[in-house]
Parts: C-alpha cells; structure tokens; sequence
C-alpha cells in the first residue's frame, strides 16, 4: 500500500506535508479526563462501530495497547498522532486507513480528533477529508455542540470550530540567513503560530516548522484555513528566494556537497546528522543540482526516524545498529 | 519543580515530546519557553495541557462558598476545572457558563461561533440563556402586577424546561 507520504504534492520543495484535524466530543459521555476505563473502551466501541458502519473495512483499528512501545512511538514520528497520544497507551485507540491519509484517535484530549494528512501544502484538500468524516460520524455519533461556542472540547482554548490546520514547512536557507525569529514575530502578530516541528523550539531538527493556526472561535473553517494557505505560501516564496541568494555563495556550495557526500557515503547517521545534510541537499536538489524525486527525499523525513526503523526492521536495534541501517538506506537513494 | 533550562524558576510549562525514538517530557518556566520557541503551543491540541492551566486561568481564585456548586453532568466543580484548566463534560459549558465567560472572551475575544454546525445539535446553553431573560421578564412582570403578562411568561418558561402546563 502506498502510503500518502510517499506521494508528490504541491509546492513539496518547502512544504513537506499538510493537515487538518478536528476535536469532538460524544454527547453522552464526559470529556475523557473523567472517563473511566471502561467507559474508555465504551466509547472506542462506540466510534468503531460508527466508523465500520459508515465505511466498512475503510479503516484499521488499533487498541494503543496492543502496540509495543517502538511501534506506538513510529505514530507519532510520523505525525499520525500526538506525543501525548503515546505517552499513555492504556485506554486509547486508534483508527486509519491504510494509506494512513486519514485517521482518528480516540481518547486523545477529546473523545475523538479526526485527522487528514496529505503531502504538500494541501489544506483544501485535506479538511474536504476530515470534514466528511465528521459529518458521517455526527450522524451516528451526536457531537457536543453549542450555536454560539460551536464544538465543545474538553480544553476550552479549542472550541469554535475545534479545527487546527498545520503544514511542515522546510526551512533551511531561512534558518542559515538568521531569519526565522523575524519571521515567527510575524506569523504570530497574524494569530498563527510557527514552531520546531522536531527536536528543541530554536533549534529544530532538519529546519522543520510547524505553521498552526491558533483561533478557533469566530473564524470559519474556510477562512482559517485560507489564512494559514496565503501566509504559507508567502513563507515558501521568502524560503525560495533565500536558497536562490545561498545557491550564489560558495561556502553554502561547500557546505551543500559535504552533506550531499554525507548521505551518500557515510556508514554510521544519526537522525539529527541525517536530517541537517538532507534539509541542506534538497536545497541542491530544488536548484536541480542533484537529480532526485522531492517526494522520495521528504519520505525520508519520516520513514529514517529512530522508531520507525526499529518498527520496519521488527527488531529492537540499539542506537549503533540502527544508525548503520539508517546510512545504508539512505546510500541506497543517495548512492 | 523546577525548569530544566535554566534551573532556577518554577517549570510551568509541560511538553511532551519524541526525542531520538523515545516518549519525554520537557519541564520549562514560562520565560524559557517563550524562549525555546514553545510560546503559543499551549493549545496544541494535546500537545501539553499543563499549560494550559496558568495560561487559562492566571488569576488564582478562591473558593467561595457560592463556589460548592456541581455540574450535574460530571460532578466537576468550577474549583476543578480551573485547576485542571479542563472541562468535565459538556454540561460544564452551560452550568459555568457565567464564571467562564471572562476567561473565554480574554482568550477567544467576544466572538461567537462561526463555520460549520452539527446537524445534530441540542442547544441547551441557547435555552438556558432564554429561560433566565424569560424569568427576569416574569418577575419584572409580577413586580409591575401585570399578572396577565406574568401568566403568559410563566407557560412559555415551562415550555422551555419541558414540562407540561
């Protein structure tokens, strides 16, 4: 199957991937801090049941539990759940289709976040996903809703439309330029947030940022969503002309075929190592100076995390061990 | 606890995250944080929830006995809730709506909801909202000793509570 990260998508030189995701809650139940376990597994019931009723064996249904600790951990490497997710597994569930485009936690924060993953900036496209799911499900389900606080969510700073857009945006020329603070003073003073998607907030690995939207209350989905597609494309362009302005310096030429002899030579990575060469490659690779696909370079972002090779490997490798798979994978598109 | 940035101040803000294949937990003050680029991430759906708590409610109040009052819903007191900085249930919107109120228009502005509505939706705060500008009405009426208008005011309220005449 293939999965939707390893799929081309628009504008996928600096925006690795696109999603949309909705909280909800079941109407006769209490939000899921005050669940029981029980009435944790009631309510994975009860979504399941609606979920297989209205797409029958559409999805993948996976009790938390029933994964071991390397294959919950590779969800959220690759954004298909939250860290908070994973952290407990008990009572939780979780449901997606086999493309992994499309996907449901249960008993997350809310009972239920419905979320919608596409590879490049794909807002559009990605809520059209996850707001026919929520509307299947309503129907079955009967979400807390209020006319004027719209979604009821357990955390009131979500109510509204309880909708969060996010896209990954890859930042290298900016960050080498020291222009990222001005930026995220920017995106914030339009409500957006802009923060490390992977690793320390100032420092993020591979120069990965998040673009979220914030407000949630009084601003439809369609024009939340239409704020957070213009500002990302703005930002695309500044990305651009920046790796133009780097492509021009020799010491960033220096620079970009070092990492590049990096992922095609080297017998021992990192994920932090592999990360800071690819985000400075595909610089390289945008200007056409190497010849490779993007998508297959930006499915790298996720299927080289540390989890994840341990998963696709099904053996608990420890750090040396799986640091040489990581390099002789990537030699292989590299070499 | 305290921050494990600059190890001085109180951590208040609590991220869990996936560092190098592995589930952890990020202790910070605020001002570190705001440093570290983890400003604004308090609603991250998820993300971190303890933050919300100081961020939500920043003033500490304190009980007062009027304060004794629980949801019906979920039992959660308004006590509760401010120290979680989440909800018990959906019935926690409308029974604390009142107290509620100046956190969310600091947090949200006046704004009401706009976009998609569920199509299965019951409106109780809408209700609830109806029957107290009803009753104040009625009992303006019964003050004035207009107690036909009073009489007029009082089935419409039963009606709202669904009981019958």
């Amino acid at each position: 199957m293939t999965r939707w990260y390893q799929l081309s998508g628009k504008e996928n030189d600096v925006a690795v991937s696109s999603k949309v995701s909705l909280a909800r809650n079941l109407r006769d139940h209490v939000f899921t801090n005050r669940l029981s376990a029980e009435e944790k597994d009631k309510v994975a019931e009860e979504v399941t049941a609606a979920v297989n009723e209205t797409l029958p064996d559409k999805f993948l249904v996976t009790p938390m539990n029933t994964l071991s600790r390397y294959a919950a951990i590779s969800l959220a490497e690759r954004n298909l759940v939250s860290p908070e997710f994973v952290s407990v597994q008990e009572g939780r569930t979780f449901l997606m289709t086999p493309d992994e485009s499309l996907s449901i936690m249960v008993c997350e924060e809310d009972h239920v976040k419905i979320q919608a993953l596409l590879p490049g900036l794909e807002l559009d496209r990605s809520y059209e996903l996850a707001d026919r799911m929520d509307t299947l499900l309503d129907e079955r389900l009967g979400f807390s809703f209020d006319t004027k606080l719209g979604y009821l969510t357990q955390c009131p700073t979500n109510i509204g439309t309880a909708m969060r857009g996010s896209v990954i945006l890859q930042l290298p020329a900016m960050r080498i330029l020291g222009r990222i603070r001005h930026l995220s003073n920017t995106v914030s003073r339009l409500g957006l947030v802009l923060t490390g998607a992977y690793g320390e907030g100032d420092s993020p690995t591979g120069s990965l940022y998040l673009l979220t939207n914030q407000v949630t209350l009084g601003i439809s989905e369609e024009a939340a969503l239409q704020n957070l597609d213009s500002l990302a494309l703005s930002i695309i362009e500044q990305e651009r002309e920046a790796r133009g302005e780097l492509m021009e310096n020799l010491q960033f030429q220096d620079m970009l075929w070092r990492s590049y002899g990096t992922l095609k030579s080297a017998r021992v990575m990192s994920f932090q190592e592999f990360m800071e060469a690819l985000s400075v490659v595909k610089v390289g690779i945008a200007a056409g100076e190497f010849d490779l696909p993007m998508n297959t370079v930006n499915e790298l972002i996720f299927s080289m995390q540390p989890a994840t090779l341990n998963t696709e490997a099904g053996a608990a490798l420890d750090r040396q061990e799986r640091d040489a798979l990581r390099a002789e994978k990537v030699r292989e598109v590299f070499g | 606890m305290l921050c494990q940035n600059c190890g001085r101040n109180d951590a208040t803000t609590h991220i869990k995250r996936i560092v190098d294949g592995e589930s952890s937990e990020l202790h910070l003050c605020s001002s570190c944080a705001q440093h570290l680029g983890y400003v604004g991430l308090f609603s991250g759906f998820g993300s971190d929830i303890g933050t919300l708590l100081s961020r939500f409610f920043p003033e500490t109040r304190l009980l007062t006995a009027e304060d004794t009052e629980r949801c019906p819903g979920c039992g959660a007191s308004f006590d509760e809730i401010v120290r979680s900085g989440t909800m018990g249930c959906a019935e926690c919107y409308d029974v604390f709506y009142d107290r509620l109120k100046p956190s969310l228009s600091r947090i949200h502005g006046r704004a009401t909801h706009v976009g998609k509505t569920s199509t299965t939706r019951d409106d109780r705060l809408e209700r609830r909202e109806e029957l107290r500008r009803l009753e104040a009405e009625r009992n303006e009426a019964v003050k004035a000793e207009e107690y036909e208008k009073a009489a007029v005011l009082r089935d419409r309220i039963r009606e709202l509570r669904g009981e019958t005449k």
